[in-house]
C-alpha cells in the first residue's frame, strides 16, 4: 500500500499545499467580482436603449395586455411560474406594472402595429395609434387605419421638431436680447416693437405645436386624446428591423447623452448632470493644480529637509485617508456658513435673508473637492520631484542658474508628467465623489445650469446637478425606483466609464514617466 | 541665453531679487496651502470643544445618539473587514510570491481600477441588486458562499492529477485567471444545486428556517451585504499596501528558505509572512480606516436603522451616513450640529490616527528590509 502511495507520489510534482491554492483562489475571486459588476454594469446600462419588443397577453378570463416582459420568477408557492410584464399607461391603469402568472397566458402575440409613445407627463405609453387629428384632407379622420396613422405621426413628429427649434431660435436670437436691450432702456419704442412682434410669433408657433392630438387607444380598447407636444419618441418595436433597432439604440443613447430628466430623474437624459460634473471638475482642477504644485515644490525643493518635514509630509499623506464626509462636514462649516455667510453680509446684504454664497453652490462645492484632492496631487508631484536626480540640480546651479531658474527651466519640465498623473488622479476621485457634495451644493433637479448668456456667466453660487449624486437620488428617492433602475444603470456606466478612462489616461502617464526618466540620467 | 558673465551687474542683481522673491513666495504659498488642508482637524476641534465644555451637549444625549451609530459603524467595518481581509491578503500572497510577473504587471492596473469605482455605484448594486437578490435566493447565497473557497481547494487538489501536458498549460503562476472560468462553473453548479439542497435541509425556505430555529430575523438590507459591498470596496487598498509588504521582503530570506528545502508555500508561512507582518498589519490598519469612514456603500446598503443587535443579517446606522443625511438640516449653532461635527471629529481622528501609525510601521519596515539588504 505505501509502496503504490510513493509510486504515486514520485510521479506527482511536490504539493505547494493548499494555501497557494487558496490564495490564488482569492485573486481569481476578486477579478471575478469586479468582472462581474462591470459585466452588471455595462449590460444593463446599455441594455436600456434597445428597442425591446412588446408582446400583446391574453389571459384566460379575457383581459388583455401589453406590454414588455421584464423578467420572470417562481411563484411563491413553487407552483409554476409569473412574469412580470411594463405595460405603461399610468395615466389609464394608475400603475405600469404587472405580475402574471404563466398558467393563465392563452396566447402571446408580437402585433407590428403597437406603438410605444414616450411622453413628458405619465411615462410611457404601449397600445395602438387610431388616428392624428386634425386629419389632412386627403385621409377621412378616424379611418382606423394604422399604418396610414404612423405614416402621418411620423411626417407631424419631424415637423413638430422643427418647430421646437425654430422656437429656441427664435427665444434666443431675437426675444432675450431684446429683452435686455428694454431692461437697460425703458423707452425704446423700436425694440418693444420688435419685441412685441416676436412674441407674437412665438405665441403662433407654440399654438401650431399645439394642434395636434393623437387619438390612441390601449389594447383593451379604451381611448385616449395626446397632444403631439407632450410625446417625446414614438416608434414601434415589433415592426422595426435589427438595423432599425440598432439606429433607435444610438439614437436612444444619444439622447441619453444630450437630453434632461424628466418624470423627477427617473427618465429623460443626463445632460445637465454631466455638464455640472464635468463643470465642477474644471474648477477644482484650477483651483487644486497651482496650490498642490507649490506645495509640493515647498516640501521638497525650498523646506529645509529635517524632522518637521517629514511630519507635515506624513500628514498630507494621511490626509488623503481621512473620510470624504469629514471635508464635506469642513466645507459645509468653513466655506459655506463661514465664508460664504461672510460674502454675503459683505457684497448680496440685500438679497438676505435669503443666501446667495451661503449655501451650497458650485464654488464651494469645488473647493471643497480641491482640498480633498490636494493630499493627492502633492504626494504625486512630491514623487515625481523626488524621483529627478539631485546631479540635474547642481549641473543646473553650477550653470549659475539662481534657484528660481533651476526650478522652473530643469525641475519643472521633468515633473511635468508625474504632475499631470497626479491632477488626473485627482479629477477621477473627485469626479466619483459624491459624499461632500451632499453637503456642500448639489441638487437633484438644478433649473438652470451654471453657465449661461448673462453676465457673469458663470454662475459660481449655483447648485448644480452631479452624475453621482443622480444616481443616489434617483434610485433612492425616487417614486419608481424599479422604472428608474434602467436609467440608473446608465448613469452608473457612464460615471464608471468615465472614471476608468481618467484612472487609465494616470496608469499610462506613470508609466510614460518611468520610462522617460532612465534617459535624461544616463545621458 | 546671457552668460553669467557678459549680464550686467544690475541684471544680475534683478535675477538675484527676483529669485529670493519667488523663493519667498513659493515657502509661504506651500505652508499656506499645507496649514489649510491640516486646517480640517482644527475646524473640528475649535467648533466641538467649546460646545462640549459649555454644556451645550448634554452627556446622556451624547450617549443616547451616538452609542448606536457608533456600534453601526464599528459593526459594518467588522464585517467589511471579515470579507476583505482574507481575499486581499491572499490574493497579495499569490501575487508577490506565486504570480507570474508579466501577470502581476497587468493585474495591478486593474485592482487600482477597482480602487477608483465610485461608492455611489457600489452601494446602488449592492442596495438595489444584490439585496433582493439575495433576499429571494438565500441557499444559493450561502451555499457560493461555500462552494467559491472550496472550489479553488479542489482544483489544487485535481490538478496534480492532471496530464503532464495539461498542467504545463495551466501554471499555478497563472492560477489568477484560469481558475475564474472555473469557479464560474462551480457558481453555476451551486445555483443549480441549492434548490433541492434547500429542499433537503432546510424544509425549503431557508429565511423561515432561520427564523423560527435560530431566531435571526432575516433584513433584505443587513451586514452581510453592506460587509460584502464595503469589503469590495476595501479591498484593493488592502491588497495593494499588503502586496507592496510581501513583495519588499529581500529576496535572500525566501531563497535561504528554499534552498533549506521548503516549499514556497512553506517560505512564505514560516520567513516571509512573519518578516512582513508589520506591514500586513499597517494595510489592515489602513483597510479599516477606509471601512470606518465610508459614507454612501453603508447609507444605500444598508436599511440605515440605528438598531443595536449583534446579528449579522439586521441593518445598521454609520456615523458617516448620519452626518451625510442629518447635517445639511442641521441649523449652524444648535445642539444637533456641534453634535455631528463631533460625530465628524471622531472619524477624523480615528483614521488619522489609524493611518499615521500605519504610515510610522511602514515606513520601520522599510528600514528593516534596507537592513536586511533587499530592495528597498
Amino acid at each position: 500500500m505505501s509502496a503504490v502511495r510513493a509510486a504515486l507520489q514520485r510521479r506527482r510534482p511536490r504539493a505547494e499545499g493548499a494555501g497557494a491554492w487558496l490564495a490564488a483562489g482569492c485573486v481569481a475571486l476578486s477579478l471575478l467580482l469586479l468582472g462581474a459588476l462591470l459585466l452588471l454594469i455595462a449590460v444593463r446600462g446599455l441594455g436600456h436603449f434597445w428597442p425591446a419588443s412588446v408582446s400583446l397577453v391574453e389571459l384566460d378570463d379575457g383581459r388583455r395586455l401589453a406590454g414588455r416582459a421584464v423578467r420572470e420568477l417562481p411563484l411563491p408557492d413553487g407552483e409554476g411560474r409569473e412574469r412580470l410584464y411594463f405595460t405603461g399607461n399610468r395615466g389609464l391603469d394608475g400603475q405600469v406594472w404587472h405580475w402574471l402568472p404563466v398558467a393563465r397566458i392563452v396566447a402571446e402575440s408580437r402585433p407590428r402595429d403597437l406603438v410605444v409613445l414616450e411622453r413628458r407627463r405619465w411615462g410611457d405609453f404601449i397600445g395602438r395609434l387610431v388616428a392624428v387629428e386634425p386629419a389632412p384632407d386627403a385621409v377621412a379622420a378616424g379611418a382606423g387605419n394604422g399604418a396610414t396613422a404612423w405614416a402621418q405621426l411620423e411626417a407631424r413628429l419631424a415637423a413638430l421638431e422643427r418647430l421646437r427649434e425654430a422656437r429656441d431660435t427664435l427665444q434666443r436670437e431675437t426675444i432675450r436680447p431684446l429683452a435686455r436691450r428694454l431692461e437697460a432702456d425703458p423707452g425704446d419704442g423700436e425694440a418693444r416693437r420688435a419685441l412685441a412682434a416676436a412674441t407674437a410669433r412665438a405665441a403662433r408657433l407654440r399654438a401650431a405645436m399645439d394642434e395636434t392630438i393623437l387619438v390612441l387607444e390601449s389594447v383593451d380598447g379604451r381611448r385616449l386624446r395626446q397632444p403631439l407636444d407632450e410625446v417625446l419618441a414614438a416608434r414601434r418595436p415589433n415592426a422595426l428591423s435589427t438595423w432599425e433597432k440598432l439606429a433607435a439604440w444610438m439614437q436612444g443613447v444619444w439622447r441619453f447623452l444630450s437630453e434632461g430628466p424628466s418624470a423627477a430623474n427617473s427618465a429623460g437624459g443626463v445632460w445637465p448632470a454631466i455638464f455640472g460634473t464635468v463643470l465642477m471638475v474644471l474648477v477644482m482642477s484650477l483651483l487644486v493644480t497651482p496650490f498642490g504644485v507649490l506645495a509640493a515644490f515647498y516640501l521638497n525643493e525650498v523646506a529645509h529637509q529635517g524632522r518637521l518635514t517629514r511630519l507635515v509630509r506624513i500628514a498630507v499623506r494621511n490626509l488623503a485617508g481621512v473620510p470624504s464626509i469629514v471635508y464635506g462636514v469642513f466645507g459645509l462649516g468653513v466655506f459655506v456658513y463661514g465664508l460664504g455667510g461672510t460674502l454675503d453680509e459683505w457684497f448680496f446684504s440685500d438679497a438676505l435673508p435669503t443666501p446667495t454664497f451661503g449655501t451650497g453652490g458650485l464654488l464651494w462645492a469645488s473647493l471643497t473637492l480641491a482640498l480633498l484632492t490636494l493630499p493627492v496631487v502633492i504626494v504625486a508631484s512630491e514623487e515625481g520631484l523626488a524621483r529627478i536626480p539631485d546631479h540635474q540640480r547642481e549641473g543646473a546651479l553650477a550653470l549659475g542658474a539662481t534657484r528660481l531658474e533651476m526650478l522652473g527651466r530643469v525641475v519643472l519640465p521633468m515633473a511635468v508628467p508625474a504632475m499631470l498623473t497626479g491632477v488626473i488622479l485627482a479629477i477621477a476621485r473627485a469626479a466619483g465623489e459624491v459624499v461632500p457634495l451632499m453637503l456642500v451644493g448639489v441638487a437633484k433637479l438644478a433649473p438652470q445650469i451654471p453657465v449661461d448668456g448673462d453676465f457673469p456667466f458663470l454662475h459660481l453660487d449655483r447648485k448644480f446637478m452631479h452624475l453621482g449624486y443622480h444616481i443616489y437620488g434617483a434610485a433612492f428617492h425616487g417614486d419608481d425606483v424599479q422604472a428608474a433602475m434602467p436609467l440608473v444603470f446608465a448613469t452608473a456606466l457612464l460615471l464608471v466609464l468615465v472614471i476608468l478612462v481618467l484612472n487609465l489616461t494616470a496608469i499610462f502617464l506613470r508609466h510614460h514617466v518611468s520610462t522617460r526618466h532612465a534617459a535624461p540620467s544616463r545621458r | 541665453m546671457n552668460l553669467p558673465s557678459e549680464a550686467p551687474p544690475s541684471r544680475t542683481r534683478w535675477r538675484h531679487r527676483r529669485d529670493r522673491l519667488a523663493t519667498g513666495l513659493i515657502a509661504a504659498g506651500g505652508i499656506g496651502v499645507i496649514l489649510a488642508v491640516l486646517a480640517i482637524g482644527v475646524f473640528l476641534v475649535v467648533e466641538v470643544v467649546p460646545a462640549l465644555a459649555g454644556g451645550g451637549l448634554a452627556v446622556e444625549r451624547l450617549h443616547a445618539t451616538l452609542t448606536p451609530l457608533a456600534w453601526g459603524t464599528l459593526k459594518a467595518a467588522f464585517w467589511a473587514l471579515l470579507f476583505a481581509l482574507p481575499l486581499a491578503l491572499g490574493a497579495a500572497m499569490h501575487s508577490a510570491l506565486f504570480m507570474s510577473p508579466r501577470l502581476r504587471t497587468r493585474l495591478k492596473p486593474a485592482l487600482e481600477l477597482m480602487e477608483a469605482l465610485p461608492g455611489v455605484v457600489i452601494g446602488f448594486v449592492a442596495g438595489l441588486v444584490l439585496a433582493p437578490w439575495v433576499e429571494r435566493h438565500l441557499a444559493v447565497a450561502a451555499l457560493l458562499l461555500v462552494t467559491l473557497p472550496l472550489g479553488a481547494l479542489l482544483a489544487g487538489a485535481l490538478w496534480r492529477w492532471l496530464p503532464v501536458a495539461l498542467r504545463r498549460c495551466l501554471p499555478l503562476a497563472w492560477a489568477g485567471l484560469w481558475l475564474v472560468p472555473w469557479l464560474v462553473l462551480l457558481g453555476w453548479g451551486a445555483v443549480a444545486l441549492a434548490p433541492p439542497l434547500e429542499g433537503l435541509l432546510f424544509g425549503g425556505d431557508l429565511r423561515a428556517w432561520l427564523d423560527a430555529e435560530l431566531g435571526l430575523h432575516y433584513a433584505a438590507r443587513n451586514a452581510l451585504i453592506v460587509g460584502l459591498a464595503m469589503g469590495f470596496a476595501v479591498l484593493p487598498s488592502v491588497y495593494a499596501l499588503a502586496e507592496e509588504a510581501l513583495a519588499g521582503v529581500p529576496s535572500g530570506l525566501t531563497e535561504g528558505a528554499q534552498a533549506l528545502g521548503a516549499t514556497r508555500w512553506q517560505a512564505l508561512w514560516r520567513v516571509v509572512l512573519p518578516a512582513a507582518a508589520p506591514g500586513l498589519l499597517a494595510a489592515v490598519m489602513i483597510g479599516a480606516g477606509r471601512a470606518v469612514g465610508e459614507t454612501l456603500i453603508v447609507l444605500l446598503a444598508s436599511g440605515n436603522t440605528a438598531l443595536m443587535s449583534l446579528s449579522p443579517l439586521e441593518g445598521m446606522r454609520s456615523l458617516a451616513a448620519s452626518i451625510a443625511i442629518e447635517l445639511p438640516e442641521a441649523a449652524p449653532g444648535s445642539p444637533d450640529y456641534h453634535l455631528l461635527l463631533l460625530a465628524a471629529l471622531a472619524l477624523f481622528a480615528f483614521t488619522f490616527l489609524v493611518n499615521t501609525l500605519a504610515e510610522l510601521v511602514r515606513t520601520r519596515l522599510r528600514h528593516r528590509y534596507h537592513r536586511l539588504g533587499g530592495a528597498p
